[in-house]
């Protein structure tokens, strides 16, 4: 943590200019890197693949700090992630309980069943502790708790179908609003953004799921894809078509996805030939990834005003 | 007088994962007598996908792991194509073998700086690579420090390999570019340059920073190249499709035993899985995935894990780079941490080098697609490599959707507990004998494990073990 913030900083007036915030607001940020006794920041893993955590580390930058390392060192003090952290075994479980003034990112899903042991996180004096009590435990006391991922925000992917672990959404597990990174996975941009913002202190404004209203701004993908009515892609397979008649769930997804683009904007799904499949989405994954073929046909499952949005 | 050592977690890796090893002195020198591998989470991934159209399972399946997502996609695809008696245009074969690579690239570079690395090097002092435990730091304060250097560059030189696979993808992790049929992505000749310039800059990272850093650790820790062996059994199912029928592949299918060199060919008849000390209902055990169950019982007598057990002809197998260089005759020199780490890094030499040549073989806005339509009725398998190792997807279409889905991961081979026989898993089997210099810190039992690269969040059938009677637990 004693390395550069001057660096972070200057990242951050870039990063602050696209999240509309104005230099004023950047002494905020800049006396609460300054304050040895700033916040901390937690990352947990429950019920995932671990996809968001690689999608973080993808994230990448024209100005500094230009990746996740700059990240990592020279802005946020992560006092444990599960797939970065060096110790191992009651290390961890002293590590995070020590923690006092910190934001809480939880990647994955809520597993209840089996009493929580679906789920083991780390043993505590020689105690398993379910997955469900760490993160209950460690949201009380966090300034700001954070999803990462559509199964965090929403159960997702891992409480899909028969939900044999009986999968929750942080929300539902915690009883208390989240702010929620959704996407499977979420954009690395997403991710670092938010955790700016909080870092200075600030209040995240969300939309009706919880979702940052910076970068979920109530524009339908379709307004902003290039690709939007640009001939309508009959089968898989064409290059540079509408994906609406296929099913695609840009009419109703809000995801940014056709302006930052992915992987150091290189690509993004619609751009590879693909229906977007709305993985931002409360309802994601439904029971289809696509919507109901043909234009003014029922909305399919990615529809807004799911059941299990959040709000913060 | 032995004692229990419990790690819980073993971190750096995917997913969560708890070892509990008993140490006892041999010829007075402490060492493991016995392992009990377990993973601490269970998602039950296979009967989620139940009633699922059958097309979807290529992204589903994605979602299992976000670090090797791509493979998944693959064997999905390969199985509903099978079922569907379809065959892909040449240049969807060839846009998958290039998005693999990259994928196996990325979570090779991944695995030995990030995940294994700081088993034996220090990493910057400050979270998250601090607390961390004060072991045996061989390797001088020059070389340390070019580590933690080369430890940020690989962050970047992973980043960059899941861009190259973007390139042509859409996106990493979580491609939607993997369809039953083939591939979404008419390639474009810009695209094909982009993947090509990024093409130089992984070949050069591989060849002048990794390769050298794998040699370095190995000279310094010379013992490692004879610790944590394990029965020696090495298994593939082969991996990326050098013809349209997927009989060629790049790495060849096939199994040596007890470190024979005569490689035996692969049946996947004769894989089953084992539950006598999984969480599952024992009239389930031995069974082909074809017919398997995931029927959790918990608890249940005997038992402490939620990975089932997979055998071939009722034997336990390694399965990784090592088998894969090891089958295909490109690497003979041995089994332990160390053949493994160098195994790696042989091997992600071998995808650079021959994605350019694959890459000359795409024809700029030719073909990606053909329709591929499952029929009401139908089974399949989909056998392929992930990076970690051999991986399975055995599926059943009733009705029109899924009724049966059963994937075999590498790690459940690896990571795997007890058979019915009670005859230890892989890693389990390669932790003992490994000698531990402090019981409090037993970085030895990391090492070993962590050249193995588990991923638990691709062993769908994890849960936790039953609670012996610890005497430490870390």
């Amino acid at each position: 943590m004693q390395v550069s913030r001057r660096a972070f900083l200057k990242y951050c007036a870039v990063a602050s200019a696209s999240l509309g915030l104005g230099p004023e607001e950047l002494v905020g940020l800049e006396a609460a890197l300054a304050d040895p006794a700033g916040p901390s920041v937690l990352w947990l893993q429950g019920s995932g693949c671990s996809g968001c955590t690689i999608s973080f580390l993808n994230y990448v930058s024209p100005s500094e700090p230009v990746d996740a390392a700059d990240v990592l060192i020279k802005s946020a003090n992560l006092v444990y992630h599960p797939t970065l952290s060096a110790g191992a075994g009651e290390s961890v479980a002293a590590a995070v309980k020590a923690a006092t003034n910190y934001i809480l990112l939880v990647e994955g899903g809520v597993p209840t069943a089996f009493g929580g042991h679906a789920c083991i996180p780390w043993s505590d004096g020689g105690r398993e502790v379910p997955f469900q009590e760490a993160v209950r435990t460690l949201a009380e006391k966090a300034k700001n708790v954070v999803c990462i991922g559509t199964c965090a925000a929403y159960g997702g992917i891992s409480a899909m179908g028969a939900n044999p672990t009986a999968v929750k959404s942080v929300r539902e597990a915690i009883g208390k609003d989240t702010i929620n990174v959704s996407g499977c996975p979420p954009h690395p941009n997403w991710i670092v953004e938010t955790l700016v913002q909080l870092l200075q202190g600030k209040t995240v404004a969300v939309d009706a799921q919880g979702r940052p209203a910076s970068l979920f701004d109530g524009r339908r993908m379709c307004d902003q894809c290039p690709f939007h009515r640009t001939g309508e892609a009959r089968s898989l397979g064409v290059r540079g078509q509408c994906m609406e008649a296929l099913g695609c769930q840009g009419e109703v997804s809000p995801s940014p996805c056709p302006t930052t683009l992915w992987n150091n904007r290189v690509s993004w799904c619609v751009a590879a030939g693909s229906p977007c499949l709305g993985c931002t989405q409360p309802t994601f994954p439904g029971t289809s990834l696509l919507r109901s073929r043909g234009r003014g046909g029922p909305r399919g499952p990615g529809g807004p005003g799911g059941p299990r949005g959040g709000q913060n | 007088m032995p004692t229990v050592v419990t790690i819980d977690p073993v971190t750096r890796l995917e997913g969560h994962l708890r070892v509990d090893v008993t140490i006892d002195p041999v010829d007075g020198k402490p060492q493991v007598v016995d392992a009990r591998v377990s993973g601490t989470s269970f998602r039950g991934f296979e009967t989620m996908l139940v009633d699922r159209a059958p097309s979807e399972a290529p992204h589903l399946t994605q979602r299992i792991c976000g670090v090797c997502s791509v493979p998944h996609g693959v064997a999905a695809a390969m199985a509903l194509e099978k079922a569907a008696q379809c065959t892909i245009p040449e240049n969807a074969r060839l846009l998958r073998n290039l998005v693999m690579g990259a994928n196996f690239i990325q979570s090779h570079i991944l695995h030995f700086y990030h995940l294994s690395l700081l088993d034996y090097v220090g990493g910057p002092g400050m979270p998250p690579w601090e607390p961390q435990w004060n072991v045996d730091r061989r390797i001088g304060a020059e070389d340390s420090a070019r580590f933690v250097d080369h430890y940020k560059a690989a962050l970047k030189a992973v980043r960059q390999v899941n861009e190259m696979a973007a390139v042509f993808a859409g996106r990493q992790p979580h491609s939607p570019a993997f369809v039953p049929g083939g591939f979404t992505n008419v390639p474009t000749k810009a695209q094909i340059d982009e993947f090509r310039k990024y093409c130089g800059i992984v070949t050069d990272f591989i060849r002048s920073v990794y390769a050298p850093d794998v040699e370095l650790l190995a000279s310094q820790y010379p013992e490692y190249g004879q610790l944590g062996r394990g029965y020696g059994n090495l298994l593939a199912f082969g991996g990326f499709a050098l013809d349209a029928a997927g009989t060629s592949r790049f790495f060849a299918a096939g199994r040596t035993t007890a470190g024979a060199a005569d490689v035996q060919p692969v049946n996947p008849e004769a894989v089953t899985e084992q539950v006598a000390c999984s969480w599952y209902d024992n009239s389930s055990t031995d069974r082909r995935p074809s017919d398997g169950a995931t029927q959790a019982v918990c608890p249940k007598e005997g038992a402490y894990s939620w990975l089932k057990a997979p055998r071939y002809e009722g034997q336990p197998y390694e399965t990784g780079p090592l088998a894969r260089m090891a089958i295909g005759g490109l690497y003979r020199k041995g089994v332990s941490v160390h053949d493994r780490h160098r195994a790696r890094a042989l091997e992600a030499m071998k995808i650079a080098e021959a994605l350019p040549k694959w890459l000359d073989e795409v024809k700029a806005d030719g073909p990606v697609y053909t329709n591929c339509a499952t029929g009401a009725e139908a089974e399949a398998a989909g056998l392929t490599e992930a990076p970690r190792g051999a991986l399975g997807h055995w599926l059943k279409i009733r009705g029109g959707k899924i009724a049966h889905y059963q994937v075999v991961t590498p790690t459940c081979w690896n990571g795997s507990p007890r058979d019915d026989q009670q005859k230890p898993g892989p890693i389990e089997k390669a932790l003992v004998g490994a000698p531990v210099a402090d019981a409090k810190q037993p970085i030895e039992v990391l090492r070993i494990v962590h050249s193995f690269d588990p991923c638990l969040a691709c062993a769908v059938h994890v849960c936790r073990p039953s609670d012996p009677a610890h005497v430490i637990v870390l």
